[in-house]
C-alpha cells in the first residue's frame, strides 16, 4: 500500500489523471455552459441574472471545500507529520483563493442587478472576504517564511484560526439579518431549487471541480519534480 | 434571437460580465500553471543532462520520475 503512494507511482497516476480530466473537460464544459445560458430557464424574480448562480455558487462552495481540506490536512500533519498534506496544501491554496475571489467577485456582479449595490458589510459579504485575506496570509506563509519547520508551523496555526471562519461564512444568513438570500440547497432536508435549476448547477459544478482538480494535479506534479531536482543535486 | 440573448432581458452586461470573468481569470491561471511546470520540467531534465554518464544512469535508476520526464520528452523530441 505504501509503496504504492511513492512519489514514483504517484507522479505515474498524476500524468494518468491529468491526461483524462483533458481528455472530458471540454465536453463537460461545453454541457454545463449550454444548460447554465440557454437551457435553464429565468428566475421568476430575478429574471435572468439567475444564470449568474451557475458560476457563482460553484466558486463559493469550492473556496470553502479548498479551505476546510486545507485545515483537516494541517492538524493532521500537525500531529502526524506526514509531509504530503504539506505539498498537497501548498498545492490546493491558490486553487482556493481564486475560487474565493471569483465567488466575491460574481456575487457583486449579481448584486447590483439584484439588491441595487455592488457591496455591502453584510454578514456573508464580510465573512467571505475574510476567508479570502485568510487563504492570503497562508499562501504569504509559503512566499515569506524559508524553514519548512516554520512554515507548516505558522501555515497551520493560520489555517486552524481561518476555520473558525467557516461555520460563520454558513450560517451567517441564519444568525444575522442578511442581504444575502439563505441556502436553496441542502444536504439534509429538503432544497428549494427547482430541478430545472438545479440540472445545471450541478453539472457547472463538475466542470469547476475538474478543473480545480487539473490545476491541483499539476501544482502538485510540480511540487514532486521540484523534490526530485533537489535530490539529483545530492547524486 | 442572437440579440435577445445576448441581451438577457437587459441583465446581459452583469451574466457576460460574471461568465468572462470567470473563464478569463481561470484560463490565465490554468496557463501560469503550466508555464511553471514546463519550467521546472526542463530545469529538471537540463541538470539530468548536465550530469556525468555514471551520474545520470545512477539517477535513472534510482528515480522513476526522472525516467519517465526523460521517456515524455524524448516522445515529444
Amino acid at each position: 500500500m505504501f509503496k504504492f503512494l511513492s512519489s514514483s507511482n504517484i507522479y505515474y497516476l498524476i500524468q494518468k489523471l491529468i491526461n483524462f480530466i483533458n481528455s472530458i473537460f471540454f465536453l463537460i464544459l461545453i454541457i454545463g455552459l449550454t444548460f447554465a445560458l440557454v437551457l435553464s430557464p429565468p428566475d421568476y424574480v430575478q429574471g435572468d441574472s439567475v444564470r449568474i448562480m451557475y458560476v457563482h455558487v460553484p466558486a463559493a462552495w469550492l473556496g470553502l471545500a479548498c479551505f476546510s481540506l486545507i485545515t483537516l490536512l494541517s492538524i493532521l500533519n500537525f500531529i502526524f507529520k506526514i509531509k504530503n498534506f504539506y505539498f498537497i496544501n501548498k498545492s490546493i491554496a491558490p486553487i482556493g483563493l481564486l475560487f474565493t475571489c471569483l465567488a466575491i467577485i460574481t456575487g457583486s456582479l449579481w448584486g447590483q442587478p439584484t439588491w441595487g449595490t455592488w457591496w455591502a458589510w453584510d454578514a456573508r459579504l464580510t465573512s467571505m472576504l475574510v476567508l479570502m485575506l485568510f487563504y492570503v496570509f497562508y499562501i504569504l506563509t509559503f512566499k515569506l517564511l524559508h524553514r519548512e519547520e516554520l512554515i507548516v508551523k505558522v501555515s497551520s496555526i493560520v489555517a486552524i484560526i481561518g476555520s473558525i471562519n467557516l461555520p460563520i461564512i454558513k450560517y451567517s444568513v441564519e444568525w444575522w439579518a442578511t442581504l444575502h438570500q439563505p441556502a436553496s440547497i441542502k444536504i439534509v432536508g429538503s432544497s428549494s431549487i427547482h430541478p430545472a435549476m438545479l440540472l445545471p448547477l450541478l453539472v457547472m459544478l463538475l466542470v469547476f471541480l475538474l478543473y480545480g482538480a487539473l490545476i491541483f494535479l499539476m501544482k502538485y506534479k510540480t511540487e514532486i519534480i521540484r523534490i526530485k531536482k533537489k535530490n539529483i543535486k545530492r547524486i | 434571437m442572437i440579440i435577445e440573448f445576448i441581451a438577457m432581458n437587459g441583465y446581459g452586461l452583469y451574466v457576460w460580465l460574471s461568465f468572462s470573468t470567470v473563464f478569463i481569470s481561470c484560463a490565465l491561471f490554468y496557463l501560469k500553471t503550466k508555464k511553471t511546470l514546463k519550467k521546472y520540467e526542463n530545469d529538471f531534465l537540463a541538470e539530468l543532462h548536465n550530469l556525468s554518464k555514471n551520474e545520470k544512469n545512477k539517477a535513472l535508476e534510482t528515480s522513476k520520475v526522472a525516467q519517465q520526464l526523460l521517456a515524455t520528452n524524448s516522445k515529444m523530441n
